[in-house]
């Protein structure tokens, strides 16, 4: 089979087996010069453990792959560097310590090195990019949405000919989406081809030529043409009722939560936004949105709730009664939850098992004489498990083993098996696939509906406008804007998201 | 949190403050005021209790000259680059004399040697090093303290059996020696047998579980040979519980006059015979005298032993008992 | 809930068990070292090495270690090392001799307090550790020092014996009684030896613990990730620093066994005792990564060290190949862990 004119890439036939699990079956791609091709598919469809095979992670895999028309073997990221791909993981590949300039030569250094060289080259690449940064500046000083871009950077110092990247957006704000786009725009421009990994149906429309679908490791289909309704039918193999389930315009009681003037102070090293004078209430029933950039403080002031950070001033009520969380512990005995952002990095001990998170903040429950009584903690853990229908074996599962949406709803049982009052959820929808998304939509729904009151933080705004009773806006510590559910826009709120001159005054 | 580092730091200072207080002030040793002598000692290990006994008989010793200052015992914690920079510090403090036991041969040569370009006279005490340039050698003859074992081996054994040996750690001097002079002397009998022997290091835990598996292993075991006091009773220990305690001979060497020692030991019939290994410490403080105020010295002091046995236990451990003197 | 999923497929529950089953096996690897000493010591020196008095003696010889390595294994499913262990076992060994032959105090007595003293310097550990944020390795590199220089000091670098004989020629009774904590041919009713019965009560005693309460979860939560043990509402700190107090409490306890089984207390007691003790629980499985590890695995690591001291000491192999064939094992009881076992050793094979 010759390549056909202007195929940069072909993967044929692959296949990869992992303990216990066919990953892959026999998949074929291929891409075109200046190409966006976007692969979709629910997680544990198939698409990193695909990508981590063209990118030289796995050493043997079935199948065989072209690059410009030339067999390659490609058995060792080295391989795959050699044949001009790269890979953006979704866990950024960035070694905090070193500077920018450091990262992108990182294994390609000479035997001497070429600072002065290396620095200029950097500097260079950062400002293709729109990036103004100095290659001395330490990764870790850098914004989420700047290591992304310095991958690009990375990628590009190497003569890139495919691009791979996964999930770019899911931590980006959108203002910071538009500009990854400009920057793959230009990529194309210039030749690259670019396969790109999302969640999020309504960019694909806007940025991919073409799109590939994957299902239990097997290639389902390619559309050029993207129609939601078909591709989410592709996905999950059945047709997708609504996506926001939520009525308008619940009852709402009591006021649960309010905050007056809240401020906590940043902290200068780690790029914590510092809160300001804040000011919200969440009642019984409803659902309140927290929208804002990256660096607004969404997270810091939902953590403050929980009790992470210690209030320099202000004053806050729960249930009608002062709170004043000195420590997550303190916030869960008063029936407060905090589903965070990063559910790897801060919810689950993923080398555990799901019976062993889960039970993890409720332990004292079940004590008896100090002794956790295992069967009725177990049957707790198991009827919350199977009432979030979390997609595992048993309870003696390990948590690490699950995919990304069914991690997400360990963590959700793990709260609810507290029997919280007040939920506080922090990106609950961030690279889950579409089924277990509306799963949790539904959920939060149902919260709601039984009188909890919830409080969620999303860089997805229709998801904001679709879930929320009001949506407040965040920009740099302050709340900017409040609106009521209908009055909100996508447009509305990212003005005020934006508002930094206003606010500054 | 301010509070508790304020507080720790109060209390480390404190602990530092009483440290610095139990040590003797620090000596001015100007070489002008010939009235007094200052004199540093360099101690290759200050816990083992042998070297122990050393340092409290040459403190002792040293007391009786009251014109001779000794400054506080640096213990080099078996370390010999610990040692070379401690030996090195006596010579930037102008000591008037160095007494060194070295830790290895080796490490210390060249360390010695710059004292003795320093023209500061040097006792090494003990253990050798590689270069003349020292003024007196005092120690004691392992291979004849060895010898000596052996000898006795002989003697407890007339019609020949099975000795298992305890070996020191293999590396160290002294138990090459103790050991090439055992077999030595006990090659005058062949019907004596080393049918066993390992590395117990020197220590008590270990040559416990050691001699608990030769017991296993082997019938008949008439003697156990260690290389010191500590091994020897360690094997003592494992026979008594087998109930073999009596029917075995066992000999050891040190001799040391503690409550836990090899001198006690024999008057309680645990050991048949124990070796003292001179410390030296008497020696090294008389001829520091000798060399302080310009008399001759011997060169190379090489030191006898006693035997210790049931008869003579009571009045050695007189002797060398300082428990009550310093 | 709107949306209906599918129950999973037949053929997915079947990979399941079989990863299961595999993990299970994972777990069973670190038995496998423990049978294969087992059997070369059968095969070689049967009759000596399977009998009673053998077997006890070897446990015996490496109980105090093995009741360090319990108190290592909490340290280090936290995420955390102890260095220390070996110095606070000396010092409390000294502790126990010092009181038997100075105050003549009783058995029942001494052992509390030696736990108290481990325990004290142990609760200092923790607290360097959290409150000073200062790595573990580091703050027990530099207890391990302190303790060991108050231990010489306190001891005059002379060890002390603790079969004192009163003024009629015979033991005290309270130095006839402290024999039962280990000195070899002393039994507890004429039957079982203490060290061996102390360090397997020990270990069950902390299983349960690691098992059965909240805190032995909230133990392997701080390991398994310390953020998420925090947020979910575990006091992290308090945590540390109970683990580190109670392996200062063990080694408190295991203190007089180690003088009674040497009849004395020697100021270098327990020196590098602390590499045995780590050696033991990782060979058992413990992840130095925090997290992972059991009790269990930690006693069947202890075993395989000591019996394998024991049948390499009955064949008289030479002391130096012991030391070469014990690091070997290391590495061997390491591999065999590895969850991915099988796919790493075909991985090879395959391409």
């Amino acid at each position: 089979m010759s390549s056909e004119a202007g195929t940069v890439l072909t993967m044929r036939a692959i296949g990869k087996s992992f303990p216990g699990v066919r990953a892959l079956d026999g998949v074929s791609l291929t891409v075109a010069e200046g190409e966006v091709v976007a692969l979709l598919g629910e997680n544990g469809a198939g698409k990193s453990t695909l990508m981590n095979i063209l990118a030289g992670v796995f050493k043997d895999y079935e199948g065989e792959i072209e690059v410009g028309g030339q067999v390659a073997h490609i058995h060792s990221p080295r391989d795959a560097r050699r044949h001009g791909i790269a890979m953006i993981h979704q866990e950024l590949n960035l070694v905090p310590e070193l500077s920018i300039a450091d990262n992108l030569f990182l294994g390609r250094e000479r035997a001497l090195l070429d600072r002065r060289g290396t620095e200029a080259r950097t500097a260079e690449l950062l400002r293709g990019l729109g990036l103004d940064l100095s290659p001395r500046t330490l990764v870790k000083q850098c914004k989420i949405a700047e290591r992304q871009l310095i991958e690009v950077a990375k990628a590009l110092s190497q003569n890139v000919r495919v691009l791979v990247m996964d999930e770019p957006t899911s931590a980006l704000a959108d203002a910071e989406v538009r500009r990854l786009y400009g920057v793959i725009r230009d990529l194309t421009g210039r030749g690259v081809a670019v396969i790109y990994i999302s969640h999020r149906l309504e960019e694909l429309e806007e940025i991919a030529d073409r799109v590939v679908v994957l299902r239990d490791g097997r290639h389902i289909g390619e559309r050029h043409r993207i129609d939601r309704d078909e591709l989410i039918q592709m996905m999950v193999g059945r047709p997708l009722g609504e996506m926001f389930p939520r009525a308008a315009g619940g009852s709402t009681g009591e006021e649960l939560l309010t905050v007056e003037g809240l401020s906590v102070p940043g902290e200068p090293g780690s790029g914590r936004t510092p809160l300001r004078e804040v000011s919200l209430t969440v009642r019984a029933g409803e659902i309140v949105g927290v929208a804002g950039l990256m660096g607004a403080g969404r997270s810091e002031l939902l953590e403050s709730i929980f009790g992470v950070h210690r209030a320099a001033g202000g004053a806050m009520t729960l249930g009608g009664r002062p709170y004043r969380p000195k420590s997550p512990k303190a916030a869960i005995r008063r029936g407060v939850a905090l589903v965070a952002e990063d559910r790897k990095a801060q919810s689950l001990v993923l080398g555990n098992t799901i019976g062993f998170n889960v039970g993890l903040p409720s332990l004292g429950r079940f004590l008896r004489l100090g002794v956790v009584a295992a069967r009725r903690a177990n049957a707790a853990v198991e009827r919350q498990v199977r009432e979030l229908r979390v997609k595992a074996p048993g309870i003696r599962f390990t948590v690490g083993n699950l995919s990304g949406g069914n991690q997400q709803k360990v963590v959700l049982a793990k709260w609810l098996l507290t029997a919280p009052s007040l939920i506080l959820m922090d990106e609950p929808t961030r690279g889950i696939d579409v089924g277990a998304k509306a799963e949790i939509h539904a959920l939060m729904s149902a919260l709601a509906a039984e009188g909890k009151g919830v409080l969620v933080a999303s860089s997805e705004l229709p998801e904001l406008l679709a879930m929320c009773d009001r949506v407040l806006v965040l920009c740099e510590g302050r709340v900017t804007a409040e609106f009521p559910r209908g009055r909100a826009t996508q447009e509305a709120i990212l003005e005020a998201a934006m508002a930094r001159r206003q606010v500054t005054a | 949190m301010n509070k508790t580092i304020t507080t720790i730091t109060v209390a480390l200072c404190a602990a530092l403050a009483a440290a610095c207080a139990s040590k003797a002030p620090a000596p001015s040793a100007s070489s002008g005021d010939k009235s007094t002598f200052v004199v540093g000692y360099s101690q290759s290990n200050n816990a083992e209790p042998y070297r122990a006994q050393l340092n409290l008989q040459l403190q002792h010793y040293l007391k009786k000259y009251p014109d001779i200052e000794l400054l506080p015992i640096a213990d080099a914690r078996q370390s010999s680059a610990t040692q070379v920079s401690q030996v090195q510090n006596f010579i930037t403090q102008k000591v008037d004399a160095l007494i060194v036991s070295p830790t290895e041969p080796a490490p210390l040569t060249a360390a010695v040697e710059q004292a003795c370009a320093a023209k500061i006279p040097v006792i090494v005490l003990d253990r050798t090093v590689n270069t003349d340039c020292y003024t007196a050698f005092i120690g004691g003859d392992n291979v004849l303290i060895g010898k000596k074992a052996g000898e006795e081996a002989l003697r407890l054994l007339p019609d020949g059996g099975n000795v298992v040996e305890l070996r020191g750690i293999m590396s160290n001097q002294p138990q090459i020696d103790r050991d090439k002079g055992f077999r030595e002397a006990i090659a005058a009998n062949p019907t004596i047998k080393i049918i066993a022997d390992r590395e117990a290091k020197w220590l008590k835990e270990q040559a416990t579980p050691i001699m608990q598996q030769w017991l296993a292993q082997h019938e008949k075991i008439d003697l156990v040979y260690g290389h010191n006091d500590p091994m020897a009773l360690g094997a003592y220990l494992a026979a008594k519980a087998a109930g073999k305690a009596d029917s075995i001979k066992f000999i050891g060497i040190d001799g040391l006059a503690i409550p836990d020692g090899g001198i006690r030991a024999v008057q309680l019939g645990q050991l048949s015979a124990t070796f003292i290994y001179p410390t030296g410490a008497q020696e090294a403080a008389e001829t520091v005298n000798k060399i302080l105020h310009g008399q001759p010295v011997e060169k190379q002091q090489v030191l006898g032993t006693t035997q210790v046995t049931k008869d003579n236990a009571a009045e050695l451990y007189k002797q060398y008992d300082l428990s009550g003197q310093n | 809930m709107t949306a209906v999923r599918t129950p999973p497929p037949v053929k997915a529950r079947g990979e399941n068990r079989m990863r299961r089953t595999l993990s299970a096996l994972g777990a069973a690897q670190a038995y496998i070292g423990l049978v294969l000493i087992l059997a070369v010591g059968i095969a070689t020196k049967g009759e000596i090495f399977l009998n009673e008095t053998n077997l006890t003696n070897a446990v015996g010889a490496f109980a105090s270690r093995g009741i360090l390595a319990v108190g290592v294994t909490l340290v280090i499913l936290t995420g955390g090392i102890d260095l220390s262990v070996g110095s606070l076992l000396g010092i409390a060994s000294m502790t126990a001799a010092m009181m038997l032959a100075r105050f003549s105090l009783e058995p029942w007595q001494i052992v509390p307090i030696c736990m108290v003293v481990g325990a004290f310097f142990g609760f200092l550990n923790g607290a360097g550790t959290t409150w000073l944020r200062i790595q573990s390795f580091v703050m027990t590199l530099a207890m391990l020092s302190v303790v060991r220089g108050l231990d010489r000091q306190v001891s005059d670098n002379v060890s002390v014996g603790t079969q004192i004989a009163g003024p009629d020629g015979k033991l005290t009774p309270q130095a006839e009684a402290f024999q039962v904590f280990g000195t070899p041919g002393h039994n507890l009713f004429d039957r079982i030896y203490y060290p061996v019965l102390a360090f397997i009560v020990v270990c069950i005693v902390f299983h349960l613990i690691l098992t059965k309460t909240r805190f032995g979860r909230h133990v392997y939560a701080v390991g398994g990730n310390p953020t998420a043990a925090r947020l979910s509402g575990v006091n992290v700190t308090a945590v540390t620093i109970a683990v580190f107090t109670l392996s200062g409490m063990l080694a408190g306890f295991a203190g007089p066994i180690d003088a009674a089984y040497s009849a004395s207390a020697d100021p270098q007691a327990g020196q590098s005792y602390e590499l045995d003790a780590i050696a033991a629980a990782v060979i058992g499985g413990a992840s130095l990564a925090g997290g992972k590890g059991t009790i269990a695995g930690t006693f069947v690591g202890a075993l395989i060290l000591t019996l394998l001291d024991n049948v390499l000491g009955l064949n008289a192999v030479s002391d130096n190949w012991q030391l070469v064939i014990k690091g070997l094992i290391v590495v061997v009881a390491v591999v065999l862990q590895r969850p991915d076992l099988f796919t790493f050793l075909r991985g090879g094979s395959r391409s």
